[in-house]
This record gives structure tokens, C-alpha cells and sequence, in this order.
């Protein structure tokens, strides 16, 4: 009974960072119909930033702050300086479906070598704010620390700012609005060029979260996020793509399933546990689970 | 018959030019000292590798990210064959060829449902996952992986024939036969039926065609390639690891068949000789830097990368695109 609950609170833990980076895939795919694989590169790109401040000042906070800016800043970059430029020219011949997949992974390692050869490739850590040693209970120590509570209440402020900002707010209707329906949103008088970057400013912005909190119990390497992209991706896709609730639940379904398989079937099963949720959603419900039987939009 | 003997003609002139080739290549091999013969073996390795991806993106429109791991079932195929049943070394790319066909066939069927992004996502997940089952179950050697030995080479070849020649002769081979049988299979009515798909599979499917069971078809026939290519790699190291088939293998193949062209068979030399050449130019320009340990791991990745985002968006269908076209405005002139 223990060991389940400490599963499940593990799988919480994995589950609420792949949910940022779950939903900053999700944000940007609605807005620009383009899966980001360089989101990994942008979230680590940032990491380093707040890397940077960490080791100098020794202010958690103050470093996630730094790398959320740094973040925001790449994102809106890349849509700006190089998601336009590639709308305009690839966009005929056997390479215009392919080519804004492949402009990312271009990207991403563009980013991976640049940060490689900027900071090296060593590993790098961010002192945590609190322990990571496990809760005591009684005599025994649970894999559950501070730091788990930490992220999982860090992850549910910034789920619920967003909530905010897209159900509350004149920028989150525009936000949704061009998502939804561009042309008619730019009929309404939103400039859609602009919600998209500022889409993709919010993206980077929580990606540099994850990358942050992920780092915090773990090392830095030019290499480290690679991992999160890849089940931030499953985890959009078994929300569906388009939900940015569907993200968060995927992901938490994501990261409880996978924290099974480490626990109880094998650790190097893992990554292929994650292939097989993938393919097991996309054969039953391609939708994803959060779907009401509308087609998929692709 | 008219048409008939026209395409037995344009066929014998396919085995003449491959024939020339081949005999090209022999020539070449003898002029050239052991490094270059070594890193022949790995173009004639990265241009199987290519033909997969051409025939699979270039032709039937889909985007994978996987084609490491379908090297790395190709490559665990042929090692398991050759060391437990101890058959001849064809036998053992045989079967590296038939067991990728027959993963790709079944990965296939799930791909045929998905489009564009969806696919590079699932490939990509394929491409991180499958390498490490290798660490679960023991008969595939954990971490340090299999020994792949395909022995000395034969001795009437005398003793002047080093092992490194002897792998080049075998992948040069093998990559002249894959790229030959692939080219005939894209110009037949697969190749023209592919290119209906990936131009609208809807009017293609009101035309008759089966879309997805050709895609299904085109996913096999790229993952026996990569398999097939899988098996040389590993012929070419000694080994089959897990380390050898890593996510970084997987982009760089992309990488290479978009800068020699996604849809063009004869790019793929062009492309596997770039993905040679690179970290070869990076080691010169670290060695002349100094600082040459951060540089050798990060600096063909950096030119790698920035060739990758110029050529997609600037020649996104390949430099012989961009080039038949401005020959074709100088002809209007």
C-alpha cells in the first residue's frame, strides 16, 4: 500500500513538470500549427540563463524568474526571426510539409551546440531551495521530499495564472480567438501576427519553468531535456493536441503510468512505455482522451 | 511490347552506369589510405541510410524521426543471426533486411493513421525508446551491446587486402544494389503513386488509390532499408550497442537527406558524404582553434544545424531544385 501511494505521488511530481512542457507544445502547435521541437532547445537555452543567476546570487526564485524572461524573450524570437522567414519561402514542393519539422530539429541542435559551446557540456546543478531528502514517517523515509511539493504546487500556480489569463483576459480571447479561427479573428480587429509571437513568448515562458524545475533534482547538460520533450510530446498527444486541459491530464496520466513501469516493471522500459501509450492512444482514440467525437484538425 | 522493351533498355543502361560505378569505386579504394577507405564505408553506410528516407519522405510525404531505431532493429537482427546460427555474412544482412521489413510493416500500420507532426512525434518517441530495450533483456547484450564480426576477407584477395578495405568493398555493394532497387521501385507505378499521395492523398484516393495500405507499403520498404543500413553500420564498428543508435543518428540522417535533397535518389551520395565530411572539417577548424574538446563535441552540430535551417528554408527541395530552375529561366531568356 505504501509503495502505491508513493508511486502515485512520484508519477504526480514527473506528471505536473511534463505538464508544462506539455502545454507549451499544445500553445504553440494551436497557434501556428507547427509541432515545436525546438522547445526543448528554447526551455534549455533558458535553464542555463537561470543557471547562471542561481549560481551567482543563490536565489532560486530570483533564477526562475531570469530564466522565465529569457524563455519568453527565445520564444518570441524564434517565432519572429525565424518562423516568418520560413512561412514565407518553404512553402511549395514535396519539402513544405515537412519543412517546419525539420526547421525545428534544425533549430534545436542549432540551440544545443550554441549552449554546448557557450557553458560545455558538464553537468551542471541548481541548488534546490528546499531538501530533497524524503519525508520521515515514523522510521521510514519516503521518496516524497520538500522539493516534490515544491514543484507540484509551483506547477498548479502557474496552471491556474494561465487559466486566467486565457478565460479572464481581452489578450486570452485574442489568444484563443486566433488559435480558433485566424482569419475571422483578424476580421475582428486582432492582429494575429502579434498573439501568435506573444503565444509563443508564453510557451517559452513555461517551458523555461520545466526546464528549471527539472533541473532543480536533477543535472544540466546540453542533452538533459531531450526526455521532456519527447513525453511532453506523448502527453499533448494523449490530451489531443488542441486542449491545453487535455495536456495537463495527459501528462499526469503520462507521468503516473510511467512511474509504474519504473516501479514495478523495469527501469529501461521506461522510454518504451512511453512509445506504447503513444501508440495505444493514437489507435483507440487519435483524438486524444479529452476528445467529444470532433475530428482531429491537422 | 513497345513500352516493354523501352523500359528493358532504360534498365540495361541502369546496370551499365551501377556497373561503372562499381568499378569506379574499386579503382578508388585501391588509390586511397586506410582512414579514407574506412570513412568510404561510412558514406556508402549513410547514403542506405538516405535512400530509406528519400523513399519515405521524399516520395510517400511522411516525416520520420525513427529511422535510427529501424538501423538498430536491422542491426541486432543481423548480429543475433550471425553469432547464434552462424550463418554466411549474406545471410545475416538478409535477415536484418526481412525482420526491419516485417517491424516497419507493423509500425507501419499504426503510422499510416497519422499525419505529418503526429508521425515525427511517434517516430520520435520509437527513436529514444527502442535502443534502451537493449538493456532490459540480456541476450541483446545490455549497454555494451553484441560483437558483429563478418571476419577477415577472403584470402585470395592476398595479403595486401586489409579488413577496412574488405568492409568498404561489402557496403559499397550493398549500397550500390539498395540504391539501384530503389530507384527502379520509384520510378515504377509505387514511385508515381507515392507522389499522388503525398501531392493530395484525397484526390489520390478518388483516383483508386489504396492510401494508406501504400503508405503502410512505403514504411516497410524504408524500414528494410534502414534496417539493411543498420546491419553495415554495425559491420562497420564491430559491434551493435545501444550508444550507437542514438537520437543524435536519427536528425543527423534527416539533416543529410534534406541538404541533398529529400526527393532525390541521386542526392544521397551528396548527403552521405556531407554527413562524413562534417565532423572532419569541424575537427580541422578545433585542431586550428585550440580549445579543441568543446569544440569537437559541439562544432559539427553547429554547422550541421545552420546548413540544415539555410538549406529548409532557402532550397527547401534540395540545391538540384534551385538549380534546374534557374536553368530552366536562363532557357526562357
Amino acid at each position: 500500500m505504501q509503495k502505491v501511494i508513493e508511486t502515485l505521488l512520484i508519477g504526480l511530481t514527473t506528471g505536473s513538470i511534463y505538464a508544462l512542457m506539455s502545454l507549451a507544445i499544445v500553445l504553440v502547435w494551436r497557434s501556428t500549427r507547427v509541432v515545436n521541437f525546438a522547445q526543448a532547445g528554447q526551455a534549455m537555452l533558458a535553464t542555463y540563463v537561470g543557471f547562471e543567476i542561481a549560481s551567482r546570487s543563490g536565489v532560486f526564485w530570483l533564477a526562475v524568474l531570469f530564466a522565465i524572461v529569457a524563455g519568453a524573450l527565445v520564444g518570441a524570437g524564434v517565432d519572429y526571426f525565424f518562423m516568418r522567414v520560413l512561412f514565407k519561402h518553404a512553402n511549395s514542393g514535396p519539402a513544405a510539409v515537412v519543412a517546419p519539422v525539420i526547421a525545428t530539429l534544425g533549430l534545436l541542435g542549432l540551440i544545443r551546440s550554441f549552449v554546448g559551446l557557450t557553458w560545455g557540456g558538464e553537468f551542471k546543478t541548481i541548488e534546490s531551495p528546499v531538501s530533497t531528502d524524503g519525508y520521515t514517517v515514523g522510521s521510514t523515509t519516503l521518496p516524497f521530499s520538500p522539493l516534490n511539493t515544491l514543484i507540484i504546487v509551483t506547477v498548479s500556480i502557474i496552471l491556474i495564472a494561465l487559466a486566467i489569463l486565457f478565460q479572464r483576459t481581452n489578450l486570452g480571447l485574442a489568444l484563443r480567438a486566433s488559435a480558433y479561427a485566424p482569419e475571422i479573428a483578424k476580421l475582428a480587429g486582432i492582429r494575429t501576427a502579434r498573439t501568435r509571437t506573444i503565444g509563443w513568448a508564453i510557451a517559452g515562458g513555461v517551458g523555461a519553468v520545466a526546464g528549471m524545475l527539472n533541473t532543480a533534482n536533477n543535472f544540466l547538460t546540453p542533452y538533459s531535456l531531450d526526455l521532456l520533450l519527447v513525453f511532453g510530446f506523448i502527453a499533448a498527444v494523449v490530451g489531443g493536441l488542441e486542449s491545453m486541459v487535455g495536456a495537463v491530464v495527459g501528462a499526469l496520466v503520462l507521468g503516473i503510468g510511467l512511474t509504474i513501469i519504473l516501479n514495478y516493471v523495469g527501469t529501461s522500459l521506461v522510454f518504451i512505455g512511453g512509445f506504447a501509450v503513444l501508440i495505444l492512444v493514437l489507435l483507440i482514440k487519435p483524438d486524444g482522451i479529452m476528445a467529444k467525437g470532433k475530428g482531429r484538425r491537422a | 511490347m513497345e513500352s516493354w522493351r523501352k523500359v528493358r533498355d532504360v534498365v540495361r543502361k541502369k546496370i551499365a552506369l551501377f556497373v561503372f560505378l562499381g568499378w569506379v569505386l574499386l579503382i578508388v579504394g585501391d588509390r586511397v589510405d586506410e582512414l579514407r577507405v574506412y570513412q568510404g564505408a561510412q558514406i556508402a553506410m549513410y547514403t542506405i541510410a538516405l535512400t530509406s528516407i528519400v523513399l519515405l519522405t521524399g516520395y510517400s510525404g511522411q516525416v520520420s524521426l525513427g529511422n535510427g531505431a529501424m538501423m538498430a532493429v536491422g542491426a541486432y537482427a543481423a548480429a543475433l543471426t550471425l553469432n547464434n546460427l552462424q550463418t554466411p555474412i549474406w545471410f545475416a544482412f538478409l535477415m536484418a533486411i526481412l525482420v526491419s521489413a516485417l517491424f516497419g510493416a507493423l509500425l507501419g500500420s499504426a503510422a499510416a493513421r497519422l499525419a505529418g507532426p503526429y508521425l515525427a512525434g511517434t517516430t520520435l518517441a520509437l527513436a529514444v525508446g527502442l535502443p534502451a530495450i537493449a538493456n532490459q533483456f540480456s541476450f541483446l547484450g545490455g549497454e555494451p551491446g553484441l560483437i558483429f564480426d563478418v571476419g577477415f576477407p577472403p584470402e585470395r584477395f592476398g595479403e595486401e587486402f586489409t579488413q577496412y578495405k574488405w568492409f568498404f568493398w561489402i557496403a559499397s555493394c550493398i549500397a550500390l544494389v539498395a540504391i539501384f532497387v530503389t530507384s527502379n521501385i520509384l520510378q515504377s507505378r509505387f514511385g508515381r503513386t507515392w507522389r499522388a499521395i503525398r501531392g493530395n492523398s484525397l484526390a489520390a484516393e478518388l483516383a483508386g488509390i489504396h492510401a494508406s495500405r501504400m503508405k503502410v507499403l512505403a514504411f516497410t520498404m524504408s524500414s528494410a532499408l534502414a534496417g539493411l543500413a543498420g546491419a553495415v553500420l554495425a559491420m562497420n564498428i564491430g559491434l551493435v550497442a545501444p550508444g550507437a543508435f542514438t537520437l543524435a543518428l536519427s536528425f543527423g540522417l534527416v539533416t543529410g537527406a534534406v541538404l541533398a535533397g529529400i526527393s532525390s535518389l541521386p542526392g544521397v551520395v551528396l548527403g552521405g558524404f556531407i554527413l562524413v565530411v562534417i565532423p572532419e572539417i569541424a575537427d580541422v577548424i578545433a585542431n586550428r582553434l585550440g580549445d579543441a574538446d568543446k569544440l569537437n563535441s559541439y562544432l559539427p552540430g553547429l554547422i550541421v544545424s545552420v546548413l540544415l535551417i539555410l538549406s529548409v528554408i532557402y532550397t527547401p527541395n534540395g540545391p538540384g531544385e534551385n538549380l534546374r530552375k534557374h536553368l530552366r529561366k536562363k532557357a526562357a531568356h
